[in-house]
């Protein structure tokens, strides 16, 4: 009778745990819905482009009421899922004797469940704001398995989420070992856990922290030789071989990669996305008074691609022409991290190291790159955003950099949290006039809401 | 079973005599005798000498000299008779003794009368007069020449009878000329003459008539008395219900018993109908009934869900275990429907229980009595007249019409993945032949024209081509023999079906032998040893996908013959102008279905043995031990054999050799490297073709302790306890092996190319796969049951129930069920016991019961449920195993649950010539198993979690009738009715528009267990001709996001399980000839009609009639909702719309599926035993059946479709028309 009914394994060894642990990352994607609510995209027109309601919705900061992937119910869902696999080891390795072996696991697993928890309460909480109580409501942080079919949580508030958040990462940081992973890449590797601790201060804006953990990414400051190839090797790519190494990884400026499921990678041509404006914005001269060297294409004007997206087509059976598309995301990256030290060293008024990191960055982003004419000058910054106040000016250069570098990779959307920024969507009729649509800076659609069905645990949803 | 335990006849009646007068005479004998003595004492003398003197004149002489009277009390002599009388002063005494002597007289003298009697025979003189009679010996036999001992033998008109003993043997003394009465139960009543005879050996024979009269019930654990048994049953003689040249004895249950519904989703050989009693009872897990077969649960080797079933998947096939029974194995049927009667099932009975009893060796005095039966069937070709489709003049004008509008045209249909006629005739325009100088075909329209009018005048018959007239036989020969203590049963049968179709045929060896042994007065011993063996071949078929993104199910390579002769176009022709195999397209490679089902086949084998003891020990007259225990074992195995000359392992190189850009970037099947991004598409299957394999095994092991007390206190109150203690294991195994590059024609040898499995790893599937699954049950239980003199009787059982199933907790896997139940046999009471009464009610029974059953659900996570998989990215050097929670702990899940009330009445009227049972039950299902959906904090947003509830109730009734009893005629019917309906009222699914809108339909809260749901129709497109309906967005639009879960903009159209099911069967009987037919009905259902709509069409694809009546121009939306043929650039701009597939699942493509049909029908003949003794036979019949003969109703819009048949290809086809022809010989 004791006879498990089917080959299910117990939890009863390190090996294990560490196979669990591969499961402890939201295998859902953000981007969609964060990058197409944000103001990197734009209105096609109608008529151009597909409009499915993944898409649509979020440009319109309405609700999604499915749970399909690529929405915010899929990425609520898939994150508690991460979290309970986290849950699941932490508890194995608590009673299990498995000694030291298992204490690198632990942190990955404490890491893995901080990270879920940080991305869950930055899109469906109000964003930390240090100047204030932070007494909104969080969302339930999860320390053990769920055993019940329904269970009772609280949300806590954005602070308490938040001291959890510190406190599971500064008890696995230093338990991290790459040596116990076999995919380094898909694990919290001490650089991806510095990575997301440089993040999480960054939000919090503890800025000492964020300098000590950004700079621990890269010991010996080479950052250099790890921020994306854009002005040598991706260069030299042809199209196909772009989309495929973009996410690869061997390239060095990955720190952790996520498999998701969703149908981002086929997302060429949507009516609301990366357009020609957009594109144009990106390729305009910049700050340094060249531009950018990036990679865009399109599938057909004006559905433009940075070509950063390889699709993997999980086949129902192997003759099948039906699956289930896969998007390899990068969710930390060496290039978010140098450009969150620089903002940290502007937010600090240190200026010149700010300006040496910005200038690293643009030292692999522009074609011929020359430090003489290319380099980022305080006078540059406030001759080209037009504000004397130079911790204004660095600031406004990071956030500039980031939207573009991070085009179709969502991140923008953290920095209008952040800084409380209004987004303007264009909402074009068919004789090419547009009316204007506008997420205030305290909107409460900046937060997304929470899937109906958490009532039932006594979670309320956001309010409307 | 019946015949052995019988009521025991009252045979000591007392001689009650009939007159008042004659008992006060005997009274005053009596006291005469008592006075005898003193009488004596008187001395009167009498003196009278005279020749032929009356009597009369004696006694009035007597008065005269000495006052006495003489009274004569007997007409043993008449006072006429004369005597010579001598008497010289003799005394009275004298006188008296001389007038008596001589005869069975006495005379007693009292006062001053004599009286004259019969004498009081002495024991002596009795004793003598015994041996005076005839005694009479002999044997009972039925007529297999089986002993019946039992039997009741009657002298006719005298209260004298004994019964035969366990030989069958009697002794009887009758007087001269005297009558014999042989009665039994189940048997005809026979009356023979002694004459002059001493040993009198006879033969009963059965009467069919007589059935019902069974007083033990098999509840598959115990037989039970039935004045103890309260439940709701059907009991079923395997010779009554026998279909002959039908194989699967599970069809045997199709319209004979009330509430059990039996769907031929599948008429394939091994495919398992879909049986449901009391309709479905729980919502994700099985509504399979449980088989019972001697006493041992019957596991499937492979467990097939509800929707599996219809799927046409290979493992159909090994799906069901009762495929491997010898029909004529079969003793009796018993299906246990009520909570009552189920009880003893406990935590497994909630689907009902289908108790099957094999047949056992008889006491035949050690003589082997033979049987053998030999069926001989033909299956019927199927034929176009029954179908809705076009011929190929009207397919080839459609076609012409689509190639006005764009399609079929040069540049598209030459090098297209499947094409038909028109693909050829452009392909043939670029065949140079260098000698000649020429193109195999001119492209102008003459050559054009002349090229496609051999097509159009082909009217291709498929089914022709494809079925064929086939010739199954069926052997089986059994031998019983035994004697007293020891009894055999031995069987073995071989069937060999060459196949309805050119792709399948199959063949199957059953063996089975039963020992029954009387080791001692209270030891006996059973053995079982059963096995079967089957060889099948079956077209070679892959999984079938259902494709939620264009509303499709899809099977690669389907070769289902009857599926391709009702979707190919019958312009394609199989074989060209020179007689040769003809190929046009599919996949990029050539095509031809014959060479398809010899290149791709699917075998199947299966070997199953069950052995089988039992003990019983009778510890004392009461109290009884039985042991069971059973081992089975079986294997199953499919290979299929796809070869290097099959159209699918030609597919996977088309393009490359010769080389063609077009097709080497479009075939699907080409290999491209994701680690070089510009390379070009390779195959990975240069050579050979494919050797896949599935194997299913199964060992089961089966223990069982009971003890069963069963008395009788004071003639009145009857009890039996019964307590049992079971533990079943079960172990499935599962191993699928997929070999690349066997090259079947050069050797057997493989040619591997490594990318076919480096392909296979980047896409996360497995080349080989093998796993486990272990089901293990403990349980107790205990019965109670007490009647008081037959009129009342209660019943309670408890069980205890445990189960690995639900994982790995402690607490979860024990269940507790109960429940009570009573009958009232309302016959016995005073008030029914009127002449009157007794004339028009001659029995009665009212049940009632409830209790509590349960069922195993789909969820086993009542721990943690870690499974390990691939990880999807796309490279092979970032790929690692992972494990992942696919159920988090459900601390709270238990079992599913039933509880259900039952209220019955069984009569029987006109002294059983009308008898009726009618049970009308509720049942609320509870704790189902249901997909929940929540809030997802706890990591499993869907769970599967004990919470739906689902209401049930229903009214069956069976009625049976002697409509007319002759000496050589007799008319019997019986009309079977059961209604059930269902609704889910509590789950909180939610399930998208394409899980609803499917022919299996799916479950929503507020309908039926599996409702069928449709898209609503809205009319055809004005500008168009294309199909609308309102949308998952509660719009007018051909466009609907199937995989939307919102539902409620879909139309409910009804359960696809039928509410009302039945069977009408009537018998004749003519001497003896025999017929009877068999109508079966189903009513209350809705089926989706086959799917032939799309948004594009192929020179492939066959078109219904309806097509004729298609939207053609603007304004036909008035008249017609068949939708239009797009051209081209409309196809285009529908792009992802998919509004053509959609209207397959709308509102106008549901059918009715309420039919009448007629099943069977037999005509038999029993050769007469005068025909039969030259022969050396016992007895002889001959049949001829019809099977599956014909609909006498169902709904018009099937056009030929039949409403219990799912076309989903693969192994699935249709139950066929069939004639047999059967022979039954004893001896």
């Amino acid at each position: 009778m004791e006879k498990a009914p089917d080959q299910r394994t117990q939890l009863n060894s390190v090996e294990k745990v560490a196979e669990l642990l591969t499961s402890a990352y939201p295998e859902s994607n953000y981007i969609p819905f964060i990058e197409t609510s944000s103001d990197n995209v734009e209105d096609k027109g109608p008529g151009i482009g597909n409009e499915s309601r993944t898409i649509t919705q979020p440009y319109y900061w309405l609700d999604n009421d499915d749970n399909n992937s690529d929405t915010p119910t899929a990425y609520w869902n898939s994150s508690y899922e991460a979290i309970a696999a986290a849950n699941a080891a932490l508890e194995a390795i608590n009673t299990h004797n498995f000694g030291n072996a298992a204490l690198p696991y632990k942190g990955e697993a404490l890491l893995a469940r901080a990270y879920a928890h940080f991305m869950l309460v930055n899109l469906f909480s109000k964003v930390y704001d240090p100047a204030t109580s932070n007494d909104s409501p969080g969302i339930p942080y999860m320390t053990d398995p769920e055993k019940v079919v329904v269970g009772q949580y609280s949300r806590g508030t954005v602070a308490s989420v938040y001291a959890s958040i510190e406190k599971d990462l500064l008890e696995g940081l230093p338990l991290i070992k790459n040596s116990s992973y076999r995919v380094q890449k898909y694990h919290f590797t001490v650089a991806a856990a510095n990575a997301f601790a440089a993040r999480f201060y960054l939000f919090k804006k503890n800025y000492e922290k964020v300098i000590e953990y950004a700079s621990a990414v890269s010991p010996g400051n080479s950052f250099a030789t790890i921020l994306r190839p854009w002005n040598t090797r991706y260069n030299t790519y042809t199209l196909d071989e772009m989309y495929v190494y973009f996410t690869q990884a061997s390239e060095p400026s990955t720190l952790l990669l996520i498999e998701t499921a969703s149908s981002w990678a086929r997302t060429r041509t949507p009516r609301y996305g990366y357009g020609q404006v957009i594109n144009n914005e990106v390729f305009t001269t910049n700050v340094t008074g060249a531009r950018w060297c990036y990679k865009s294409a399109y599938y057909g004007q004006p559905h433009y691609s940075m070509l950063k997206w390889n699709e993997y087509f999980v086949k129902t059976s192997p003759n099948a022409t039906i699956g289930f598309p896969y998007t390899i995301v990068p969710v930390l990256t060496a290039d978010e991290t140098l450009l969150n030290r620089a903002e940290a060293y502007a937010a600090l008024g240190q200026n010149a190291l700010a300006l040496a990191d910005l200038n690293t960055y643009c030292s692999t982003r522009i074609l011929n790159y020359s430090p003489t004419t290319h380099a980022v000058t305080l006078a540059k910054i406030a001759a080209f955003y037009g504000t004397t106040d130079p911790k204004a000016g660095l600031i406004a250069t990071v956030l500039d950099f980031k939207k573009k570098e991070f085009t179709q990779e969502g991140l923008r959307w953290f920095d209008i949290l952040r800084y409380k920024l209004p987004v303007e969507h264009k909402i074009f009729a068919v004789n090419g006039s547009f009316k204007t649509i506008t997420l205030s800076a305290e909107d409460p659609r900046k937060l997304f809401q929470l899937p109906s069905q958490v009532t039932l645990s006594g979670v309320a949803q956001n309010p409307r | 079973m019946y015949k052995i335990y019988i009521e025991i006849l009252c045979t000591h009646r007392r001689y009650i005599p009939k007159l008042l007068l004659m008992m006060k005479l005997i009274t005053v004998v009596l006291l005469a005798s008592l006075m005898q003595v003193s009488a004596a004492s008187f001395g009167q003398l009498v003196t009278l000498k005279e020749k032929n003197v009356t009597l009369e004149k004696v006694f009035k002489e007597i008065r005269r000299q000495s006052g006495y009277d003489v009274l004569l009390s007997t007409n043993k002599i008449k006072t006429s008779t004369t005597l010579n009388v001598d008497f010289n002063n003799s005394t009275i005494e004298e006188v008296m003794s001389k007038i008596v002597s001589g005869g069975d007289l006495h005379y007693a003298i009292e006062d001053k009368t004599i009286l004259i009697t019969l004498k009081e025979k002495s024991v002596f003189d009795k004793m003598l007069s015994y041996f005076a009679n005839v005694k009479v010996t002999g044997k009972v036999r039925d007529k297999n020449g089986v002993v019946l001992p039992g039997v009741s033998v009657r002298e006719k008109g005298v209260a004298n009878a004994v019964s035969t003993s366990g030989n069958g043997d009697f002794t009887i003394s009758v007087k001269e000329g005297a009558t014999l009465v042989f009665s039994y139960i189940g048997y005809k009543t026979l009356e023979i003459e002694v004459g002059t005879k001493t040993t009198i050996n006879v033969t009963l024979e059965e009467d069919a008539a007589q059935l019902k009269e069974v007083n033990v019930v098999s509840t598959g654990y115990q037989d039970l008395n039935k004045k103890l048994f309260t439940g709701a049953a059907t009991s079923l003689k395997a010779s009554d219900v026998k279909r002959d040249g039908i194989t699967d004895v599970s069809r045997m249950l199709e319209g004979r018993v009330a509430g059990v519904s039996v769907q031929n989703v599948s008429g394939t050989f091994g495919a398992a109908p879909k049986i449901r009693v009391r309709g479905a009872t729980s919502i994700s897990g099985d509504n399979k009934p449980l088989w019972v077969v001697d006493g041992i649960i019957l596991e499937d080797v492979v467990n097939i869900s509800n929707e599996q079933l219809s799927t046409g998947d290979p493992s159909t096939l090994v799906g069901s275990s009762v495929a491997g029974l010898n029909p004529d194995d079969i003793e009796s049927f018993n299906i246990l429907k009520d909570a009552a009667a189920t009880a003893q099932y406990g935590a497994r009975a909630m689907n009902g229980v289908v108790i099957i009893t094999t047949k056992k060796g008889r006491n035949t005095d050690g003589k082997p009595v033979f049987s053998y039966t030999g069926n001989f069937s033909s299956y019927m070709k199927p034929s176009y007249s029954n179908f809705d489709i076009l011929n190929s003049a009207d397919q080839m004008n459609v076609y012409l019409e689509m190639q006005n509008k764009g399609w079929l045209n040069h540049s598209s249909s030459s090098r297209s993945a499947n094409g038909g006629v028109f693909t050829k005739m452009y392909n043939q325009m670029y065949i140079y032949d260098p000698v000649t100088g020429t193109y195999a075909l001119r492209n102008d329209a003459q050559s054009q024209k002349q090229f496609l009018q051999r097509y159009a005048d082909s009217n291709t018959d498929w089914f022709d081509i494809l079925f064929k007239q086939s010739f199954m036989q069926e052997h089986s020969l059994s031998v019983s023999s035994g004697t007293q203590k020891s009894k055999f049963y031995a069987s073995t049968s071989y069937l060999q079906d060459n196949g309805w179709t050119v792709g399948d045929n199959v063949k199957r060896f059953t063996g089975n032998v039963r020992g029954n042994f009387d080791i001692s007065d209270k030891l006996s011993l059973e053995l079982i040893t059963q096995g079967s063996i089957r060889d099948q071949r079956a077209p070679g078929t892959l999984g079938r996908n259902g494709n939620p993104v264009y509303g499709t199910y899809d099977r690669d390579f389907d070769i289902n013959p009857f599926s391709y002769a009702l979707n190919t176009s019958r312009t394609l022709t199989a074989y060209d102008a020179n007689g040769n195999r003809e190929f046009f397209t599919q996949n990029y490679a050539p095509f031809n279905i014959l060479n398809e089902l010899e290149n791709n086949t699917l075998e199947l084998n299966l070997i199953d043995f069950k052995v089988q003891g039992g003990l019983k020990y009778k510890i004392t007259k009461d109290l009884k031990y039985a042991f069971d225990g059973a081992y089975r074992y079986a294997k199953t195995s499919q290979e299929h054999k796809i070869t290097e000359n099959s159209n699918m392992a030609q597919a996977y190189r088309a393009g490359i050799s010769p080389n063609d850009a077009t097709i080497r970037g479009n075939n699907k099947f080409l290999y491209r490297n994701p680690d070089d991004p510009n390379a070009l598409p390779v195959s990975v299957l240069p050579y050979g073709g494919f050797y896949k394999t599935n194997d299913d095994n199964i060992v089961n092991y089966y223990v069982r302790n009971s003890l069963e007390y069963d008395k009788t206190f004071n003639e009145d109150h009857l009890v039996n306890f019964f307590a049992t203690q079971e533990m079943r294991y079960i172990d499935r195994q599962n191993k699928v092996f997929d070999g690349y590059g066997y090259q079947y024609d050069k050797g057997g040898v493989p040619f591997i190319d490594p990318n076919i499995v480096k392909s296979n790893v980047e896409s996360g599937f497995n080349y080989y796969s093998m796993g486990y699954r272990y089901e293990r049950y403990l349980n107790y239980s205990l019965r109670a049951a007490y009647s008081y003199k037959g009129k009342y009787s209660i019943n309670a059982t408890g069980r205890y129930d445990g189960s690995n199933l639900l994982g790995e907790s402690p607490t979860a896997r024990w269940l507790p069920t109960w429940n009570v139940s009573g009958a009232w046999n309302i016959d016995t009471e005073k008030f029914m016991q009127g002449e009157r009464v007794k004339k028009i009610v001659n029995r009665a029974t009212l049940r009632a019961t409830y209790g509590l059953v349960a069922s195993m659900g789909s969820a086993t996570n009542s721990s943690l449920v870690l499974q390990s998989m691939g990880t999807r990215r796309p490279y092979l050097g970032e790929k690692e195993t992972k494990l992942y929670i696919s159920g988090l702990e459900n601390s709270e899940l238990t079992f599913e649950k039933l509880n259900e009330l039952n209220v019955g009445l069984d009569l029987g009227l006109f002294n059983e010539k009308l008898t009726l049972t009618v049970d009308a039950y509720k049942r609320n299902s509870f704790d189902l198993i249901g997909a929940f959906r929540n809030g997802g904090i706890g990591g499993e947003a869907v769970k599967f979690a004990n919470y739906a509830d689902m209401k049930s109730d229903g009214i069956e009734a069976s009625l049976g009738a002697k409509v007319l009893k002759a000496t050589d005629f007799n008319w019997s019917t019986q009309l079977i009715f059961g209604f059930n309906k269902n609704k889910i009222t509590n789950l909180k699914n939610q399930p998208s528009i394409f899980g609803l809108i499917g022919a299996d339909g799916g479950p929503l809260e507020g309908y039926a267990q599996r409702g069928l749901f449709s898209l609503d129709f809205q009319g055809l497109d004005p500008k168009n001709g294309s199909p609308r309906f309102i949308n998952d967005k509660g719009e007018v639009s051909g466009d609907v996001y199937l995989q939307s879960d919102v539902v409620k903009y879909l139309k409910y159209e009804g359960p696809i399980d039928p509410k009302y099911t039945g069977g009408f069967s009537n018998t004749f009987k003519y001497k003896d000839f025999t017929l009877s037919a068999l109508v079966t009905f189903a009513a209350g259902n809705k089926v989706r009609l086959s799917p032939s709509f799309k948004t594009s069409y192929t020179d492939l694809d066959a078109m219904p009639k309806a097509f004729l009546s298609r939207w053609e121009m603007q304004g036909d939306e008035l008249k017609t909702n068949v939708p239009s043929i797009l051209d081209v650039l409309e196809a285009q701009a529908f792009g992802s719309n998919y509004a053509y597939n959609n209207y397959n699942y709308s509102t106008e493509r549901v059918a009715d599926g309420g039919f009448v049909r007629m099943k069977q029908i037999i005509l038999s003949y029993n050769i007469p035993a005068k025909y039969t003794k030259k022969l050396g036979l016992t007895n002889s019949s001959i049949s001829a059946v019809g099977n599956n003969l014909f609909l006498i109703y169902s709904d018009k819009k099937l056009n030929g479709q039949d409403p219990e048949f799912f076309g989903s290809g693969g192994v699935a086809l249709p139950i066929p028309r069939q004639f047999t022809l059967s022979l039954k010989v004893g001896f």
